[in-house]
């Protein structure tokens, strides 16, 4: 046998048996190399997620099931849940030292700003500016209370500890009027959003106009730094927060029908820029007469579908929620299939965006409902999300 | 030194290195996505530490396999005192070093990414551990093929009992 290999060996023109290993040495590194790179290049993608996608399932695991959201609407007073959520470790550091929807904003603000930190560097552009709603909602807030004349310590139960103004919110609240809060955020992009918005403010003196300045600025932002395209993740991240776009727009849009606001009433207040839905898509939709012929011109998209789904119901009761309702179903249900298609890559991230997102409504709901008359379980049960 | 090994000898030591090497490779990379999520886990929740380690421990198997093949060609070939491996008897040691090398490499990395999974679904429900326990100790089987007709070739390949 031996001699027969030799031979071969041999025949195939190899003066030594040497030379015959160093070719085998050869063909096995290379052929090494090759299983190497098919077989690793799937995993780089995953690679980064591995780290945080353990800590973000984690995270999930400790958001409220439904049966302890049921049994929080159950609860005879504020001062029930407050307890029962102190027995969160997550949210206990906060219930003592904010008010209940401060506390709440708080515990989420918290868990965008870990996302962001621990997020692989392709999703971070987005996540990074999805910490900026917390900057706008504490500059809403200031707004709201100056014009409802609050004092600077009820200004301050109204803001969220978070954002990259945190250090800002002493001068922010020291602001006696829109121009010194202005002043105030010199230096920062929202110095020069509200600048552009005073006119039209002056004009009408409401503070939506305002707040439709920075929702445009930062929902426009968030949309461009979204779109990379640089794999599935990132395509998928950009889509959920596409949608989440759209259906704030279609939101706007459906209530402004419902109420019979004409385009150049409703134009101020509506998000320029959507996802699917594109600028003129916007237009067209803000345009229309009344919640049927809005439904004609998105007939096509899947938002038209959920729209048209329910027009029966919103013909017998007249209310928008209906819609509301059905359009937070499909946000839900976008970033369910997310968590499913990609679990070792995006998935866990939007499913913790949502489902977090989604327990904080809830937990509003209850808090709100608590705080005055004595609204029955049932009908709280019916409001959660 | 080397000079001096026998062809069969020089072809088992090539084995040996297939086999603890990408049987090695396969290990490292399933371990240490296994471990970025335990430590993920464990950043989360300390309790998690016991249960990330053992997910962690599980993608070594392929490793070890790779390595008792190796010790046991560098043993019987000749490589380590002893009578030198014929022409043969050297192919075959290539042969088994490649069974259980890269059945290590795919079994390992597939079980790197059932064990990271697994670590997840404990941190999110601590029921789940068992379940998790299965699921990853599925890939383990092409390292055992592996490592079996690695032993079969080594045992009917004239190499071990020579």
């Amino acid at each position: 046998m031996e001699e027969s290999i030799m031979d071969l060996i041999n025949s195939f023109g190899f003066s030594s048996p040497e030379a015959f290993i160093a070719l085998l040495v050869m063909v096995l590194a290379v052929v090494g190399a090759i299983v190497v790179v098919i077989t690793i290049r799937p995993l780089l993608e995953y690679y980064p997620y591995t780290y945080p996608n353990a800590r973000i399932r984690a995270k999930i695991g400790k958001i409220l099931s439904d049966k302890q959201i049921s049994e929080l609407a159950e609860t005879e007073s504020l001062e029930e849940v407050k307890n029962y959520l102190r027995g969160h470790r997550d949210y206990a550091k906060y219930i003592d030292k904010y008010p209940i929807e401060q506390a709440l904003d708080a515990n989420l603000a918290e868990s965008y700003d870990t996302l962001a930190k621990i997020a692989p560097k392709t999703l971070k552009p987005t996540l990074d500016i999805m910490l900026d709603q917390w900057d706008i909602k504490n500059i809403k807030s200031v707004l709201i209370a100056k014009e409802a004349k609050l004092n600077e310590e009820e200004t301050r139960e109204l803001l969220v500890p978070y954002g990259v103004l945190k250090d800002d919110q002493d001068k922010m609240i020291e602001a006696d009027s829109v121009q010194e809060l202005i002043v105030a955020l010199e230096g920062t992009p929202y110095a020069k959003v509200l600048e552009d918005a005073l006119p039209d403010y002056n004009e009408n003196k409401t503070l939506l106009t305002l707040e439709s300045a920075l929702d445009n600025y930062y929902y426009e932002r968030l949309l461009v730094k979204s779109s990379s395209q640089e794999d599935e993740n990132t395509r998928m991240l950009h889509s959920y927060v596409g949608t989440k776009i759209d259906i704030a727009t279609l939101k706007i849009i459906l209530r402004a029908k419902a109420d019979g606001l004409a385009y150049d009433q409703i134009k101020p207040y509506v998000i320029n820029r959507g996802y699917k839905l594109r600028d003129w898509k916007v237009k067209e939709l803000m345009e229309s007469e009344d919640i049927n012929s809005l439904l004609s011109s998105i007939e096509s998209s899947d938002y038209g579908a959920i729209i048209a789904d329910h027009i029966p119901e919103y013909n017998n009761t007249k209310s928008i929620a209906v819609f509301d309702e059905a359009l937070d179903a499909y946000e839900r249900k976008m970033a369910n299939n997310i968590f499913k298609k990609k679990p070792f890559g995006v998935g866990p991230i939007v499913g913790f965006i949502n489902k977090k997102e989604t327990e904080i409504k809830n937990l509003k709901i209850i808090a709100r409902s608590k705080r005055g008359p004595v609204v029955p379980s049932s009908e709280i049960k019916e409001m959660l999300l | 030194m080397a000079a001096e090994l026998a062809l069969g000898s020089a072809l088992a030591a090539i084995g040996a290195g297939v086999a603890v090497g990408f049987a090695a490779l396969g290990s490292g990379i399933g371990q240490g996505i296994a471990s970025s999520a335990g430590v993920g886990a464990v950043a989360e929740d300390s309790g998690m530490f016991a249960q990330g380690l053992v997910f962690t421990a599980i993608p070594e198997t392929q490793a070890i396999y790779g390595f008792l093949i190796a010790i046991l060609l560098l043993v019987f070939s000749g490589i380590m005192g002893g009578s030198p491996l014929g022409v043969t008897s050297g192919l075959v040691a290539i042969g088994a070093g490649a069974a259980v090398g890269f059945g290590g490499l795919g079994s390992g990395m597939g079980q790197g990414i059932a064990s990271s999974a697994s670590v997840g679904a404990v941190v999110e429900d601590p029921d789940m551990f068992a379940q998790g326990l299965v699921f990853t100790a599925i890939p383990e089987t092409q390292a055992i093929y592996g490592f079996l007709i690695a032993i079969l070739l080594l045992v009917f390949g004239g190499i071990l009992g020579a």
